[in-house]
């Protein structure tokens, strides 16, 4: 009877944990979720335009809006949880990314939020930053952390047209860490941080060939 | 006396020149570590270290920014060859330079900082040594039908439809793809959208660039083609060619202009290829960085970044040159597109949904998507062999996870400099 009981308590141990592991291997879904099916959930995330009013800026939003959802910009301003980027709240921001012996940068609140999203912002500081990667404090933020290179490349009407979707988002409250000068986490502080870079030199790199 | 009191008044004069020459020089060199200080933390992300052109931004942005050690400026109020004044270039910082990367810095920047980092610029280049020749500017002439006819016929004479087509758009150009002296891209501008002009789209900016034309482009200066009269008649005739901005449309408008440009995408999808890969910021991962975080030359698009995303492994981007061994040479188009949407390689391996966003990707429409498989079929080769990817052991890896999921851990993902690809030799 004790050795059936031990028996017993060691089958039970061992599911556990196998459950326990396959909880594990299998969250979150990547490789159990059909890959049409992320695209459906993006496309499904962005909030449309038709509630806009004015014929213009529907028009122009929804050029915005196509930018905007194809260029994957939630693949970063997104708060990452175990299901991936949280989709619901859309482009609230709070996603950390690393980058090697640079910095860690957390990204921004996109949403039109006046306390903690892009409200606080005047167009211009907002365009500035999809343009010249410039902040409204004057640092310039890595092109590493995020590619404003690439985005400086849209027309200015195309900029335009980013701008008028963010400011039409659904406000959310979604505080993102401030930068601190000296502190392992800014938000997008490169700059404070660049020291870093050569202190860690790049020993983990491969030589160039 | 007479000698005396000359040989005096001239050695005070030689005292005094001397005297505010050094104090300029002194002004100088002070003014060094200021505008160092005003460079390196707001111009070098794009303008390199040391002004070569060549920072961490350099090669996502286009047109690519300015290599200060050549003292080639194309925003000028001189003439052809000379370099700019200060006025110049305090103008070009505080306004920016339109439809570029370059901000206005008017806002974030002092007169002082600007002044300073002019200062700190001018020393990057040995041309400044020679003075700055500033054209006479006339009083111009005034914007009236007569004049804009007449500025028509400048347009003609000149062959400006050559390079920026006869509706100032393009059509009818010989071509409107050129480069700049550094052998970048450089489209000719479009005439009909004056937000664009790099130098500011008054008259008299327009006219100064025909007047000095644009060092280390294209675009040559007129000033012995044309007479004065002329080019000012120009000036008002491309001021008038602009069209209505976007932000100023109705919805009629905005519909017309928006299918307009779908079908120039359509007809041109290599183009648009060109556009979409420079703008969902492919070259940002699949560019290999150095230690200052460059990319490496010859290596854009190239592949070879390498991530280390936890709890999952390290990752390689892959090579999208048209390199047939170790690119997309011998990827048919599904297999590409197959990895745009849905992240999954030839041999059936599925990618995660981050870096590689396929998820937003998958939105693009059917159009986007051939063009931008376009315009990577045209992408020089550049032989890369990537390795494949190495997924973490089964325990670390849900060691990993639990440590995500349970103990809540940040998901760091880290970015390598350096290529971790194998570059080959010549084909």
């Amino acid at each position: 009877m004790k050795r059936f009981l031990k028996w017993a308590l060691l089958v039970v141990v061992v599911l556990v944990v196998c459950a326990l592991g396959a909880f594990l291997y299998f969250i979150p879904p990547f490789f159990t979720t059909a890959p049409e099916d992320f695209g459906k959930a993006m496309a499904a995330a962005a909030p449309g335009v038709d509630g806009i009013t004015d014929p213009a800026e529907r028009a122009i939003a929804a050029r915005g809006r196509y930018i905007v959802m194809t260029t994957g910009c939630i693949g970063c301003h997104a708060t990452n949880g175990p299901q991936g980027p949280d989709l619901t709240k859309y482009l609230a921001g709070g996603g950390i990314k690393s980058v090697a012996s640079q910095a860690t940068y957390v990204s921004r609140n996109l949403t039109p939020d006046k306390e903690t999203g892009l409200g606080r912002r005047s167009d211009d500081e907002v365009k500035r930053v999809m343009r010249s990667g410039v902040f409204p404090d004057g640092h310039v933020v890595a092109v590493t952390s995020m590619p404003w290179g690439a985005f400086s490349n849209w027309s200015e009407e195309d900029r335009h047209a980013v701008l008028v979707y963010l400011r039409h988002l659904p406000a959310i409250h979604h505080p993102t860490p401030e930068p601190v000068p000296g502190n392992a986490i800014t938000a997008s502080g490169a700059f404070e941080q660049d020291h870093a870079w050569h202190d860690y030199g790049t020993a983990e790199a491969k030589p160039i060939r | 006396m007479t000698t005396l009191r000359s040989v005096l008044a001239s050695t005070v004069a030689a005292a005094l020149i001397v005297a505010a020459a050094l104090s300029v020089a002194r002004a100088r060199v002070e003014a060094q570590p200021r505008g160092k200080a005003v460079y390196d933390k707001h111009c070098s992300e794009c303008h390199g270290a040391d002004g070569k052109g060549d920072g961490p931004a350099a090669a996502y942005v286009v047109p690519r920014p300015r290599d200060f050690s050549g003292g080639k400026y194309k925003i000028r109020s001189t003439d052809t060859g000379s370099v700019p004044t200060d006025e110049d270039l305090v103008r070009s910082i505080r306004q920016g330079l339109y439809a570029t990367s370059m901000p206005a810095w008017d806002r974030i920047l002092s007169d002082a900082d600007i002044q300073d980092v002019v200062a700190y610029i001018k020393g990057m280049s040995p041309q400044f040594s020679t003075p700055p020749k500033p054209v006479a500017l006339g009083a111009g002439t005034p914007s009236a039908p007569a004049s804009i006819d007449r500025g028509h016929q400048v347009y003609d004479k000149l062959q400006c439809g050559k390079c920026h087509g006869n509706d100032g758009r393009g059509s009818g150009a010989v071509t409107t793809d050129f480069q700049d002296d550094k052998g970048q891209p450089l489209p000719a501008a479009d005439l009909t959208e004056p937000w664009t002009f790099r130098g500011g789209a008054t008259s008299r900016d327009i006219y100064l660039r025909f007047r000095t034309g644009m060092a280390g482009t294209p675009m040559p200066s007129f000033a012995e083609a044309a007479s004065d009269a002329e080019m000012w008649d120009l000036a008002n005739y491309i001021v008038s060619m602009a069209r209505k901005p976007v932000w100023s449309m109705t919805a009629q408008e905005i519909a017309d202009l928006y299918a307009k440009q779908d079908a120039e995408a359509k007809a041109n999808p290599v183009k648009r290829g060109a556009h979409l890969v420079n703008t969902l910021a492919c070259a940002t991962c699949h560019s290999p960085i150095d230690d200052q975080k460059r990319v490496l030359p010859g290596m854009r698009l190239a592949g070879g970044v390498r991530f280390r995303i936890e709890p999952y492994g390290e990752f390689v981007t892959g090579n999208l040159t048209s390199d047939k061994a170790t690119g997309l040479g011998n990827w048919s188009d599904d297999e590409i597109k197959r990895v745009i949407t849905r992240g999954t390689l030839r041999d059936g391996t599925r990618l995660l949904p981050f870096p590689m966003d396929y998820g937003s990707y998958s939105t693009m429409t059917p159009d986007d998507l051939n063009a931008i498989v376009a315009f990577l079929r045209t992408v020089p080769p550049v032989s890369n062999k990537v390795p494949p990817p190495k997924y973490k052991w089964l325990i670390p890896y849900l060691w990993g996870k639990f440590n995500l999921l349970i103990l809540g851990g940040d998901p760091p993902m880290t970015i390598f400099s350096g290529n971790a690809g194998t570059k080959g030799g010549a084909q």
